[in-house]
C-alpha cells in the first residue's frame, strides 16, 4: 500500500485544481447570477451522489453552489435539492475520502444533475475532473445512453445499441446495417447529429445504415418525436445526438481502451482514446481515437449465413483552444466499411427471390470465415467540422458550426461482368457520392427576467452523384437549404414554457439520365423550390420534486427529399419509381406533421422510478411507398414494384420504462413500446411498423467491501418479448414475400465487475444474448425472407483507462 | 471589442474556407450507364428442319427498366414439325449494341438456358455443349405435336442461368439472368 501515502497528498493537490478554475470562472458566473431578479426563485436543481466505482449512494456528501454560496448534504439515499435562480452555476461536491467534483451548471429550468465521485485512491491513478455543460431539458421525450448503459453495447452498430432505449427500434439488413427507427418513423424523417453536425449519408436505401463510429460518443441521446425548429424539417420523427465527451479541461494525458469480442461472428473490436491538456497552455486541448472492428461469418441456430463478414475502420482527431469567453474546436472523422451480403439476399430476378424466401434456410450457407466475397458494400464517410463560439457579458453567446462531410457508397454485385474487359476494370454496380456542407450559427441570448431562448439561422448545400458509367437510381441533385429559427424559454417557479418556430427554404435541382422510348439517351432537369414552416410549444412541470410532466406540440412541414421523388431503377430485384415519374402525378409537394406528445417521469425516487411517454403524430399527404399494379416487368422476369404515393397516416403509441430497487442489492426493471401506424385514407395499417415490444430484467449488485480487488460487481438477467405483427394491411400476403414472422422470447444474461489491476482499474463484463440458441426471425429485419437472426452469442467486454501525465 | 471583431472575422475565415472548397464540378451531368451490364433483346429463331420460312419471336425493351413495357411477340409454330433454333441476345443500349450471344459463347462453362413449354405440343432439346461437356442452350431443336384447341394458347419460358465456378448442368445453383415467357401456340 506504499504508493497510497505520497497519492494522498497528490490527492490534495488536485483538489485545489478544480478550485483554481472555479476562480477564473467566477466572474462570468456572478455576471449571470446577479442578472436575474434577486430571491424567491425556485428552479429546482437536483440530482444523487453516487460513488463512481460501486454506483452506491452517498449520503452526507456535501453539495455547494459556489456563487451563491447555497449548501446542503445529501440525504441517505444520496439526494439533494436546491432552489436557485436562473443562470450559470459552478456546484461543489465533496466528500471524505472522494475527490470533490466542480460542475458548471445552468439553470434555466429545473436540473437534474448527479455526481459520480471517484475514491481518492482512484484519483491518484488520474481520474480527470471535467466541468460538463448541461443541455437545457427538452419538452420532448428524450432517452440517452451513457456510462455503464453505453458501455453494454460497446462493439454493437449505433442502430443496434440504440434499440436499448424504449420507442427505439431499427430497420435491419443482416448483422451489420441498422437504421434507427423512432416511433415507427425512419430514414428521410429522422435526423442524425454527429457531434453537432447534420450526418449527410445517402439515407435512401433500407439497407444503408448510418455511417457512424458509435464508439467515438460518450453519450448517445434520442429526442422522440418531431423537434424540427431546433434540428432542422427533416426531424419528423426525431433526433439521435451522437455526442463525443467534452475535451479534456486539466492538464495532462489520459488514455482509454476498449477491447470487445463476440462469440458468435467472431466480431473483434479495439477503440482507443489518448486525450490531452497542455500544461503550458491550459486552454488547448486535443483527443485522437480510433476503432478496428472485423467480424465474421455470423451463426444462426444450425447454419452459418454465408459471407455475413465485415469490417470497419474509423479514427477521428479533434484540436480546441477554449477560454472562458471564446472557444475553437477543429473536429475531423472517418468512417470506412466493407460488409458482405448474403447471396440469398442479393437475388437479382424475381424468380431468385421467391426461390430463396420459400427455402427454410439459405441455399448457400458456409463455414466460418472472415473473407468478403460479392456482394459486398463499400463505405466511407468523412466529416471535418469548425466550431467556434464567443461569449460577451452583456449579449449573451455566439457559436458558429461549420461542417463538410463526405460520403461514397459502392455496392459490388453478386457476378463480375461478363464482358471481359468490363469484368477486368472491376467496378460497382452502384457507386455513389454525396457532398454536404452545412453551417450554423446561433445566439443565446443572456437570460432576461426568466426568459432564455436562441435564434439561430442555418444552412445546408448537398451535391449527389454517381460515378460515369454505373447506373443511376438516384438522379445528380444540389440541394440548397437556408433556415431561420427561434426558440424561447420562460421559467417561473416551477413551470417551463418554451416556443420555437422555424422556416426553411429549400431548392432542389435534379439532373436525371433516362432514356425514351427508343433507347436513346437523355438528361431529365427539373428545379424546385420550397418554403417549409415549423413551430412547437412546449411545457415541462415539475409537479413535485420527484415528478415532472412534459408536454409538446408541433407542427412540421417537410420538404421531400430527392428519392421520394425521383428513384428509378432496379435494386435487389425490386424495382423503385420516384412519385415524380408516376404518370399522371404532377410534381410532390410537403408532408405536413402534427405532432403531440406526453411525458410523465417519476425520479429520484428510492425505489420506483420510470417514464411514460404517450404520442400522436398525424402526418398529412405523409410520403410512403406501395406496391405498383401491375408489376413492371424486365428481362429477368416480373419484379416486386413500388412506387412513392401520398396518404394522410397517424402514428400512435407509448413508451413505458420503470425500475424498482427491491432491496439494496436488487433492481428490477421493465421497458415496453407500443406503435399504431393507420393510413386514414385507405383505412388501413401502415406497412413496416414495429410490433409491441417489452423487457424485463433482474440486476444485483454484489455488496462492496472495502479495499477489494473487485469493484462494481454485478449480475443481470433479462429478457426480451417481441410480439408478432398483427396490424398489418389487408390483403397481406400479395404486398410482402412474407408474413410477418412469429413473436419472440430471447434470454440474456451479463455479469460484470471493476478489477483493480496495479494501478488500472479494468471495467469488464460478458454479456451472453440468444442464450436458448433460439431461431427466430423479426419482421423489420429484411434477412427474414432468407434466414434466422443470430443464435447464442457470447460478448466480453474490457475498457481501460490510463493516466499517461507524468507524476510528480 | 476589437478582439470580439477580431474573433467573429476568424470564424467568418473560416467559414468561407469550408464553403468554397464546396463548388467545383456541381454542375455535371449524368454520362450514360456505359459499364452497366444489360440485355435489351432476345430473338428466339426457328428454322424448319425441312426448309420453309423460319419463324421469330422477339423480346425487346430498348429504355430500360421501367417506363414503356417491353415489347413481348408470340411465338406461333406449326403442327408436327422439327425446329432447328437459335438464340441471340443483344445490348441495344449501347452504341453499337453489344452482342450478348458472343459474350455467353466464351463463358459457355457458365451459362445454362432452360425452355420449358407448357399448354403447347413443344418439346425444346438443347444441342450445343461447353467444354465440360454440359449443355448451354444457344443452340435448340424444337419439335412440335399436335395443334392447340381453338382459342387457347400457351407460353414458353426461356430462362438462363449464370453460374460461374457452380454449373452442374441443373437449374438450381447460380442466379437468373434472363427469364422471358412468350406466349406459344401451335397451329
Amino acid at each position: 500500500m506504499l504508493f497510497r501515502a505520497p497519492g494522498r497528498s497528490r490527492g490534495r493537490l488536485t483538489r485545489w485544481l478544480p478550485g483554481v478554475v472555479v476562480l477564473c470562472a467566477l466572474p462570468l458566473g456572478q455576471l449571470a447570477a446577479q442578472s436575474v431578479a434577486p430571491g424567491g426563485c425556485a428552479l429546482l436543481l437536483s440530482g444523487r451522489v453516487q460513488d463512481h466505482e460501486s454506483r452506491g449512494a452517498l449520503a452526507g456528501a456535501t453539495v455547494v453552489v459556489l456563487e451563491t454560496q447555497q449548501a446542503t448534504q445529501t440525504e441517505p439515499d444520496g439526494h439533494y435539492h436546491l432552489d436557485l435562480c436562473p443562470g450559470v452555476y459552478h456546484v461543489q461536491v465533496s466528500f471524505v475520502g472522494f475527490t470533490p467534483e466542480t460542475v458548471e451548471v445552468r439553470v434555466s429550468g429545473a436540473v437534474l444533475r448527479d455526481f459520480q465521485l471517484h475514491p481518492d485512491a482512484i484519483a491518484l491513478k488520474g481520474a480527470v475532473v471535467e466541468g460538463q455543460h448541461m443541455a437545457a431539458p427538452t419538452p420532448q421525450a428524450t432517452g440517452n445512453l451513457s456510462g455503464q448503459a453505453l458501455q453494454q453495447t460497446r462493439g454493437q452498430a449505433l442502430g443496434e445499441a440504440l434499440q436499448k432505449i424504449s420507442g427505439v427500434t431499427a430497420i435491419q439488413t443482416g448483422p451489420s446495417i441498422f437504421k434507427p427507427m423512432i416511433h415507427g418513423l425512419h430514414s428521410n424523417r429522422v435526423t442524425i447529429l454527429n457531434n453537432g453536425v447534420r450526418q449527410e449519408g445517402q439515407q435512401w436505401g433500407q439497407e444503408h445504415g448510418p455511417e457512424i463510429d458509435p464508439f467515438i460518443a460518450s453519450q448517445l441521446t434520442v429526442v422522440k418525436g418531431a423537434a424540427s425548429v431546433r434540428y432542422g424539417s427533416d426531424a419528423i420523427g426525431g433526433v439521435v445526438l451522437v455526442q463525443p465527451k467534452a475535451l479534456r479541461d486539466s492538464a495532462g494525458t489520459g488514455a482509454e481502451l476498449n477491447l470487445v469480442g463476440m462469440s458468435n461472428n467472431g466480431l473483434g473490436a479495439a477503440s482507443g482514446t489518448v486525450e490531452g491538456n497542455v500544461r503550458q497552455l491550459p486552454a488547448l486541448s486535443w483527443r485522437a481515437q480510433g476503432t478496428v472492428k472485423r467480424a465474421g461469418t455470423m451463426r444462426a441456430p444450425g447454419y452459418y449465413l454465408r459471407n455475413s463478414g465485415f469490417e470497419e475502420y474509423d479514427f477521428s482527431a479533434a484540436v480546441g483552444w477554449r477560454k472562458a469567453n471564446y472557444g475553437l474546436e477543429v473536429f475531423y472523422s472517418q468512417f470506412n466499411t466493407r460488409l458482405g451480403i448474403l447471396p440469398a439476399a442479393h437475388a437479382e430476378s424475381p424468380s431468385d427471390l421467391y426461390a430463396a424466401i420459400a427455402r427454410r434456410r439459405p441455399l448457400e450457407t458456409s463455414g466460418f470465415s472472415y473473407a468478403i466475397n460479392r456482394a459486398y458494400q463499400q463505405i466511407s464517410h468523412d466529416l471535418l467540422k469548425v466550431t467556434g463560439f464567443v461569449r460577451t457579458g452583456t449579449a449573451g453567446k455566439l457559436t458558429a458550426t461549420l461542417g463538410q462531410q463526405t460520403d461514397y457508397r459502392d455496392e459490388y454485385d453478386l457476378y463480375s461482368a461478363r464482358n471481359a474487359d468490363r469484368a477486368a476494370r472491376n467496378r460497382p454496380a452502384l457507386s455513389y457520392s454525396n457532398r454536404t456542407t452545412t453551417g450554423e450559427l446561433l445566439w443565446e441570448h443572456r437570460p432576461l427576467g426568466g426568459f432564455t431562448g436562441s435564434v439561430g439561422v442555418a444552412g445546408t448545400y448537398q451535391f449527389n452523384r454517381y460515378a460515369d458509367g454505373t447506373r443511376g437510381f438516384i438522379p445528380f441533385y444540389n440541394n440548397t437549404i437556408a433556415g431561420a429559427f427561434a426558440i424561447e424559454r420562460w421559467t417561473r417557479n416551477r413551470w417551463q414554457l418554451e416556443a420555437g418556430i422555424r422556416a426553411d427554404y429549400r431548392t432542389l435541382e435534379t439532373r436525371r439520365g433516362t432514356r425514351d422510348t427508343l433507347g436513346v439517351y437523355y438528361v431529365d432537369r427539373r428545379e424546385f423550390t420550397y418554403l417549409t414552416p415549423a413551430a412547437s410549444l412546449g411545457a415541462i412541470f415539475d409537479a413535485t420534486p420527484h415528478l415532472t410532466l412534459n408536454l409538446t406540440t408541433s407542427l412540421t412541414q417537410r420538404a421531400p427529399a430527392a428519392n421520394e421523388r425521383f428513384s428509378d431503377g432496379v435494386h435487389n430485384a425490386q424495382y423503385e419509381l420516384g412519385y415524380d415519374l408516376v404518370p399522371g402525378n404532377g410534381a410532390l409537394g410537403p408532408e405536413t406533421a402534427y405532432h403531440t406528445g406526453l411525458t410523465a417521469s417519476w425520479h429520484d425516487n428510492p425505489r420506483l422510478n420510470g417514464e411514460l411517454t404517450l404520442y400522436q403524430t398525424t402526418i398529412d399527404g405523409y410520403i410512403h411507398q406501395r406496391p405498383i399494379l401491375p408489376p413492371v416487368i424486365n428481362i429477368r422476369g416480373t419484379l416486386v414494384s413500388w412506387q412513392y404515393q401520398r396518404t394522410n397516416a397517424v402514428l400512435r403509441g407509448l413508451d413505458l420504462g420503470a425500475t424498482y430497487r427491491l432491496a439494496p442489492q436488487w433492481q428490477v426493471g421493465g421497458k415496453a413500446s407500443i406503435v399504431r401506424g393507420r393510413d386514414t385514407q385507405e383505412d388501413e395499417w401502415l406497412f413496416f411498423m414495429p410490433a409491441d415490444r417489452a423487457e424485463l430484467s433482474v440486476r444485483y449488485a454484489v455488496p462492496e467491501r472495502p479495499a477489494a480487488r473487485l469493484t462494481g460487481r454485478y449480475v443481470q438477467l433479462g429478457s426480451y418479448a417481441v410480439a408478432r405483427q398483427t396490424r398489418v394491411p389487408a390483403d397481406y400476403a400479395a404486398k410482402d414475400y412474407a408474413l410477418p414472422p412469429a413473436g419472440y422470447v430471447l434470454l440474456g444474461l451479463e455479469a460484470g465487475a471493476t478489477v483493480h489491476w496495479g494501478r488500472l482499474p479494468l471495467t469488464i463484463s460478458l454479456a451472453g444474448s440468444n442464450l436458448l440458441n433460439q431461431r427466430y426471425r423479426d419482421y423489420l429485419n429484411r434477412y427474414r425472407y432468407f434466414a434466422d437472426e443470430m443464435g447464442r452469442n457470447v460478448t466480453l467486454r474490457v475498457q481501460v483507462p490510463f493516466e499517461l501525465s507524468r507524476r510528480r | 471589442m476589437n478582439t470580439l471583431l477580431f474573433r467573429l472575422f476568424l470564424l467568418a475565415l473560416l467559414a468561407s474556407t469550408t464553403l468554397l472548397s464546396a463548388c467545383k464540378d456541381d454542375k455535371e451531368d449524368p454520362t450514360p450507364d456505359e459499364d452497366n451490364e444489360q440485355i435489351t433483346t432476345l430473338i428466339y429463331t426457328l428454322t424448319p428442319a425441312g426448309g420453309g420460312t423460319p419463324v421469330t419471336v422477339q423480346y425487346r425493351d430498348l429504355d430500360g427498366d421501367g417506363g414503356t413495357a417491353p415489347t413481348i411477340g408470340t411465338l406461333t409454330l406449326a403442327p408436327n414439325t422439327t425446329y432447328t433454333g437459335t438464340l441471340e441476345l443483344k445490348d441495344e443500349t449501347k452504341t453499337p449494341a453489344e452482342n450478348t450471344t458472343a459474350e455467353i459463347q466464351e463463358k459457355a462453362e457458365e451459362h445454362l438456358f432452360f425452355y420449358e413449354p407448357s399448354g403447347t405440343n413443344l418439346t425444346v432439346t438443347r444441342t450445343d455443349k461447353d467444354k465440360n461437356n454440359l449443355e448451354i442452350g444457344l443452340t435448340t431443336r424444337a419439335v412440335t405435336g399436335a395443334a392447340n384447341a381453338t382459342g387457347t394458347t400457351g407460353t414458353l419460358k426461356i430462362t438462363l442461368r449464370h453460374q460461374p465456378g457452380s454449373k452442374n448442368g441443373t437449374f438450381t445453383p447460380g442466379s437468373t439472368d434472363v427469364e422471358v415467357n412468350f406466349p406459344t401456340v401451335v397451329r
